[in-house]
């Protein structure tokens, strides 16, 4: 605030297109005091998203020091070396072609430029899917500053995030067209994220329990009969990897293959932290119908044990890729989503 | 004993209540306010925005399609008039002649009825998904005698000569000093120096009301405003000065008047409480901070004692089980800020810390005694749009609207017709200097007249407001199970 006191003023509007032109009785005599006509610029809050300023967002310390060390020292030296010794290689090969006859120089000099052009599509790709992983996160940052401090500038970048992730997409554009009405209302900060949620994300949150349980009756399906308990291992891996960019894609955060790995890696760092709690409310009931299920078929009980795994790593993959954190909806409670698992029966083969 | 009656009247109320409400579920929404706070307004933008299907986002059993229907039920008890929503609808909706409703001068009660999606499964099986919301519209006046319940003739009539003897009251009380000091407590009584008494007493009550004074601590209400009660002997009292006095003996004219005290809490003040406000659900406490910003800081502290008054004569506390067999009780309060649209939306947040500050100890009791609580800058109806206006190299944050006739800023005066923007003066971040007064002149408040009434998207005709949905969201969002 300006330590100079701003004192009440008053400026004459001329009749506005809005509004049908009062009968004026008198001629506007009065004129504005001021020298210069003022600059007026009506209210309009999509406007004022645009002009954002550019402002670094808070977010929490980074958990572990970056390691810019001589581990990194090596990998790069040991990238630059190798990659000179393919570039000689490949020279001295596409060289050789060329002494050989003309053709078959140009189709190698072809062949590899094409494999060049394809590898930097690779990583470009790649570091898009992260750059997307990453605003998702950006965004889950924002908004619990917004929510938890009203702050108003917070609240517009993730008003301004979501619309740029959710824009050209089919199964978004009615709920966030109806997002946008209320744009220039006026809302506080944390009621905008409220609505958000409950206009935009709410209606992902179920397609998103729906591929938990589907990959997690799937998992408890085929453990149960498979004849090879490697083949498990494998089998189970693949379907979580699949889960985990399902969700990912689902909330807009496509992932990559690195992606995909990033964002299981955060999983398990998730499940780590959050698990201990998440396991003691449902834990008993879980073990329990484990024994039971056990007691009827040991490869039926260590089926349900994966299912119920793979449903935990597909909650913590939610909340990982969720742009918006849990506060106005209540998050899916494991024990919804094991009843899903549990319909065995049916729900598998309308699913497949 | 008294007291004791009282609680078991209550009990019973509310006995009955608890087994009506399980096959009609009923919501008692007291809207409080002091006189000109914005309760009609507030009354009739809410039905108007539950009959026809507003722009309420965050109201959620509205803006999740809950809500099939609401309609407005035949007034339900015979004795009181229905509150006459056609009418204020009419007003605010008159083209070029729209003006807000005339300010209330009896009491009216209204039921709307809601009809929604039930998501119990009691809910589903019992009732159906209808839910009665009832509502009493009072002179705001009124609303200051809560507090004489507990108040003697004495102690009143001691309380009030205090207050009126303190700037700034003292100059307008003049008058009535004048003649006070010519009255003998002790005398016979006389109808005729009781009745004049009264007289001066009510016209010093009306001054220190006006908009220069704009004080809020004015009981007895009904002087102001005595709805059918006029001319009658129960408002023929006034204080004395009895400082050092026994209680007067039989006919003397103390007598006179602590006997008609006494009639007028208890055949006037007392049904008035029982009936409207001592079963009540849900509680919203319109003030209208604003104008009291005008007027300074006599009449920020007015405002804040008087509502704290008020506010003490309610049962405020969390719902259990026990609460209905025992009388039921507020658990759930919004603070509002009325007609924060003379504000831009930037400077609501600092409105709202005002409030804060202003309502502090009334919302610490009624925290502590286990209510949800809220504070909120709201406008049930916006007469306002927001621009900034550049200005020397600094920006204005302004409103616009049409201002209402003789209105005035400085050497301008509105004549009720033509639109202008308003830079209103900055509310300062931290409370504290604005109850001190130290904004004097700093801040200035003009009234708007209604908006024009535009249709909306679809072609659906509502009220643009400021945050009714979010405080509609908290009264009874949680009521549409």
């Amino acid at each position: 605030m300006s330590t100079r006191t701003r004192h009440p003023q008053v400026f004459r509007l001329d009749t506005e297109g809005d509004k049908p032109a009062p009968p004026r009785e008198k001629p506007k005599s009065r004129k504005l005091r001021r020298v210069s006509a003022p600059k007026i610029e009506w209210h309009d809050e999509t406007a004022e998203a645009e002009n954002l300023p550019a402002r670094v967002p808070v977010r929490p310390a980074p958990l572990t020091r970056s390691r810019r060390h001589w581990g990194t020292v090596l990998i790069a030296a040991m990238a630059g070396f190798l990659s000179l010794a393919f570039g000689q290689w490949a020279y001295g090969l596409v060289e050789s072609f060329f002494a050989r006859s003309a053709w078959l120089g140009w189709t190698a000099t072809g062949l590899l430029a094409a494999a060049g052009i394809a590898a930097l599509a690779i990583v470009l790709r790649e570091m898009l899917a992260l750059a997307r992983l990453r605003t998702l996160e950006r965004l889950q940052a924002d908004a619990t500053h917004a929510t938890a401090t009203d702050d108003a500038d917070a609240a517009a970048r993730v008003m301004a995030g979501l619309k740029s992730l959710y824009a050209g997409r089919a199964d978004t554009a009615w709920d966030l067209s109806r997002l946008v009405e209320h744009e220039a209302d006026i809302i506080d900060p944390a009621g905008r994220i409220r609505l958000a949620e409950r206009d935009l994300v709410a209606p992902l949150d179920e397609e998103g329990q729906r591929i938990i349980a589907r990959t997690a009756r799937r998992v408890t399906l085929l453990t149960a009969v498979s004849p090879n308990a490697a083949l498990d291992v494998v089998f189970v891996a693949m379907q979580n990897l699949k889960m985990l960019r399902q969700l990912a894609a689902l909330y807009g955060g496509r992932p990559g293959t690195i992606g995909t790995v990033r964002l299981a890696r955060m999983v398990i760092a998730h499940l780590a932290v959050a698990g201990g709690l998440a396991l003691s409310d449902t834990v008993v009931q879980h073990l329990i119908g484990k024994g039971l299920a056990g007691r009827l078929s040991a490869r039926f009980g260590e089926g349900t044990v994966n299912g119920i795994l793979t449903a935990r790593i597909g909650r913590a993959a939610l909340d990982l890729t969720r742009p918006l954190p849990f506060a106005s909806t209540s998050p899916p409670a494991l024990t919804d989503l094991m009843r899903e698992v549990m319909r065995l029966g049916g729900g598998e083969a309308q699913a497949e | 004993m008294t007291g004791l009656i009282d609680e078991t009247r209550m009990a019973l109320g509310s006995l009955g209540d608890a087994a009506s409400g399980l096959v009609h579920p009923t919501i008692r929404l007291g809207v409080t306010g002091l006189s000109r706070a914005g309760k009609t307004v507030f009354i009739t933008a809410l039905v108007h925005n539950l009959l026809h299907g507003g722009r309420l986002p965050l109201f959620s059993p509205m803006a999740t399609g809950r809500i099939a229907r609401a309609y407005l039920e035949p007034q339900p008890d015979d004795r009181l008039p229905r509150f006459p929503y056609e009418e204020h609808l009419a007003a605010l909706t008159a083209g070029d002649d729209r003006h807000w409703p005339e300010s209330t001068r009896r009491l009216s009660q209204l039921r709307l009825t809601v009809e929604y999606e039930p998501s119990g499964f009691f809910a589903r099986r019992t009732h159906g998904g209808r839910l009665h919301i009832d509502i009493v519209d009072y002179p705001g006046e009124w609303l200051l005698d809560l507090p004489l319940m507990s108040l003697t003739y004495e102690a009143w009539s001691a309380a009030t000569l205090v207050a009126s003897r303190a700037a700034p009251r003292d100059r307008l009380a003049g008058s009535w000093h004048a003649h006070l000091k010519s009255l003998d407590p002790a005398a016979p009584a006389e109808e005729a120096s009781a009745a004049e008494a009264a007289r001066l007493f009510t016209a010093y009550l009306a001054s220190c009301r006006s908009d220069d004074a704009a004080l809020s601590s004015l009981p007895p209400g009904r002087f102001l405003m005595p709805g059918d009660l006029e001319d009658s002997p129960l408002l023929t009292f006034a204080p004395l000065d009895l400082e050092g006095r026994t209680p007067g003996r039989r006919g003397s004219l103390q007598a006179l008047m602590r006997r008609r005290y006494d009639a007028y809490v208890t055949h006037v003040v007392r049904p008035f409480f029982f009936d409207h406000f001592s079963r009540l659900d849900r509680q919203i406490v319109l003030v209208d901070v604003l104008t009291a910003l005008n007027a300074g800081p006599a009449a920020l502290t007015d405002l804040s004692a008087a509502i704290y008054g008020v506010l003490d004569c309610f049962r405020v506390g969390a719902k259990s089980w026990a609460s209905h067999l025992f009388g039921r009780r507020i658990d759930a309060i919004v603070f509002a800020a009325s007609k924060a649209d003379l504000l831009h939306h930037a400077s609501h947040d600092r409105l709202e810390a005002i409030l804060e500050a202003l309502l502090s100890s009334a919302a610490e009791r009624a925290e502590f005694s286990g209510a949800r609580i809220d504070a909120v800058a709201m406008a049930a109806i916006r007469a306002t749009r927001e621009a900034i206006i550049t200005e020397g190299g600094e920006d204005l944050a302004c409103i616009a609207g049409v201002p209402e006739k003789g209105e005035k800023i400085g050497k301008e005066i509105f004549d009720g017709n033509s639109e202008a923007a308003i830079f209103p003066g900055d509310l300062p971040a931290d409370p504290a200097p604005a109850l001190a007064g130290e904004l004097e002149g700093d801040l200035k408040f003009v009234r708007f007249r209604p908006p024009p009434f535009a249709p909306g998207p679809w072609g659906a005709r509502v009220f643009p407001h400021i945050r009714l949905d979010r405080a509609l969201e908290f009264l009874i969002g949680d009521a549409f199970r």
